[in-house]
């Protein structure tokens, strides 16, 4: 059965969006990711213009990441005191962001720097993620004796003002880190235009040394304010918010969402964070492929309208 | 009759002028040629809830000896794109933007035979048939030269085409003939892909490599009820929109975790 996309201007069979909403959303409950590195794309493939793709999206991710939080926060895998930080860093760190944007489109080739820094990030996060979570596989037993040595580095960030106990997590940072890192993925997020699950998550394991189920949980939880705000954003400035399109693919994620989390809960962390480091990469892989070979129509939509 | 000029620029008027010509033209002859006629059925194309593209048949009455060329065309104007290109030597991105200006958004050709076959340079240009001269018509920047924009013209048709936008079909209008009359007929596939708008239907009979007649009628997209109401909210009151997408996000993830909590999911 087709229905037609009000803002989208085109028809579309709903299998495909249900479809791809379901399986989004089961990344998303599972991992902690928005999942636009993967829905924005293959919105796109199926003929919706790109910025309304991305708008879409975001309103969507609001469903699915909502329906996450919630069955993370049943089960206690929810850190909101951490999410709260990390939102305040995000916040502050996306106003810089689009200012940023602002000075690489007047000096030129802004488009290049921005897929270029998006295919590194992906690439860099993806491997070390990958790379680890073999490690650490392979010598679980190591791993209990590791927080007892600490480096320079630890003990600075030990000794920096406003130390604070996450409950949930189990660790204790100065509230300044996950303020700064926050702001940091807001920056970049903000850049390159996505909403940077994928970097918040490494963020949350091996800088904040949370365990991957509170990161799951967590991320999620700021996802959906991240996405909240861009979501207005984007209908507000953009008019580019296609809402049936939006009801088709959250019908699917929401779903999704609680799938991901009931399964998740059956999966070790350390299987958690090799599985999402072999779909980064994979991802990184297929934008590289993008970039060399010959694209079979050289012209696209222009952005706006 | 041969005191207009093409100006590319001033394109109503060329339309406007070879109005008045082909009346003159049809007076002129009226004795000696049938009254060339166009119907387009369903001409009011409803865009709904469901709708998935459509159909127009054009028909109309014509000569016998002549053959016969269908426009379906949007208004022109001004369309941006971006251009793919390589960076850095080897990575495929946008490298640039291609303004077009006279350019119509939806292009659709019906001819009896090719039109290369029927009809002479010249007229091809002066009532802008085929993409040759669509090509001269359109103004395009920026293009370094004449093969600089063909190439590009080129793609842009071929995007064009790629979103249904824009067609060419010769040998599908069909023909029955009575008394010294005929009758043509053509059905066309209308995309979903067409915005809404009007879109103008011009039949041009084609004797000896030149236009000797021409009738139009036009064709009229809108959407209606819910596609209506919410494509009109997103684009005049974006902030109440905004905020009903985001209340119904966050309805159906709390409401659809509820339903996972009642049947048993937690556990």
């Amino acid at each position: 059965m087709y229905l037609y996309l009000p803002v989208a201007l085109t028809s579309i069979n709903i299998l495909i969006p249900v479809g791809l909403g379901l399986a989004v959303g089961l990344l998303s409950g599972l991992f902690g990711v928005g999942g636009g590195f993967l829905m924005t794309p293959l919105l796109i493939m199926f003929g919706i213009p790109s910025t309304v793709a991305a708008a879409t999206d975001s309103n969507q991710i609001v469903a699915a990441s909502t329906s996450g939080t919630y069955a993370h926060w049943k089960v206690g895998n929810v850190d909101f005191k951490m999410g709260f930080h990390l939102l305040i860093g995000g916040f502050v760190g996306g106003l810089f962001g689009v200012q940023g944007i602002k000075i690489l489109r007047a000096m030129g080739n802004a488009d290049f720097v921005i897929k270029m820094a998006y295919v590194l990030m992906l690439g860099i996060a993806g491997a070390y993620m990958f790379v680890e979570s073999l490690q650490s596989m392979n010598k679980n037993k190591v791993e209990d004796a590791k927080p007892e040595k600490e480096s320079g580095v630890a003990r600075l960030l030990k000794s920096l003002p406003l130390q604070t106990h996450y409950e949930k997590s189990g660790v204790t940072h100065s509230a300044l880190i996950p303020i700064v890192f926050g702001g940091f993925v807001g920056v970049l997020a903000a850049v390159m235009g996505v909403g940077g699950g994928f970097l918040m998550v490494p963020v949350m394991v091996y800088i904040l040394r949370m365990p991957m189920h509170v990161v799951v949980g967590t991320s999620l939880f700021q996802i959906l304010f991240n996405c909240i705000e861009v979501t207005f954003l984007q209908a507000y400035t953009n008019h580019n918010v296609d809402f049936v399109l939006a009801v088709l693919l959250l019908l699917g994620s929401t779903i999704g969402a609680q799938v991901g989390a009931v399964f998740g809960r059956k999966l070790k962390g350390g299987q958690l964070k090799i599985i999402l480091a072999v779909i980064v990469l994979v991802v990184t892989v297929k934008i590289i492929f993008e970039l060399t070979l010959t694209p079979s129509l050289l012209l696209s939509q222009a952005g706006g309208h | 009759m041969k005191k207009f000029k093409i100006q590319n620029s001033k394109f109503k008027i060329v339309v406007f002028l070879s109005l008045c010509c082909t009346v003159a033209l049809l007076l002129y002859c009226s004795s000696s040629l049938a009254e060339l006629t166009i119907n387009a059925n369903h001409d009011h194309i409803t865009i709904d809830f469901f709708y998935h593209g459509s159909t127009v048949s054009v028909s109309g009455i014509s000569n016998q000896d002549v053959d016969l060329i269908v426009k379906i065309t949007s208004p022109e104007g001004h369309q941006v794109m971006k251009e793919k290109g390589k960076a850095a030597g080897f990575l495929w991105m946008n490298v640039g933007t291609l303004n077009l200006e006279h350019v119509p958004n939806f292009y659709a050709l019906h001819s009896t035979k090719k039109i290369e076959d029927i009809l002479n340079k010249d007229e091809m240009e002066k009532y802008v048939i085929g993409y040759p001269a669509l090509e001269k018509h359109v103004g395009m920047s920026p293009v370094a030269n004449e093969s600089d924009k063909t190439k590009w013209f080129e793609e842009f048709v071929k995007f064009k085409e790629d979103s249904k936008l824009y067609a060419m079909s010769s040998g599908k209008i069909s023909f029955s003939h009575e008394g010294g009359k005929s009758k043509y007929y053509i059905l066309t596939q209308w995309p979903y892909q067409a915005p809404p708008g009007e879109y103008l239907v011009t039949v041009y009979s084609v004797k000896d490599k030149h236009i000797i007649e021409k009738a139009e009628t036009r064709v009229v997209v809108k959407q209606v009820g819910i596609i209506k109401m919410l494509s009109g909210m997103a684009a005049n009151n974006g902030a109440m929109y905004g905020i009903i997408s985001i209340i119904i996000a966050l309805g159906a993830g709390f409401g659809v975790g509820m339903v996972f909590r009642k049947g048993g999911g937690a556990h």
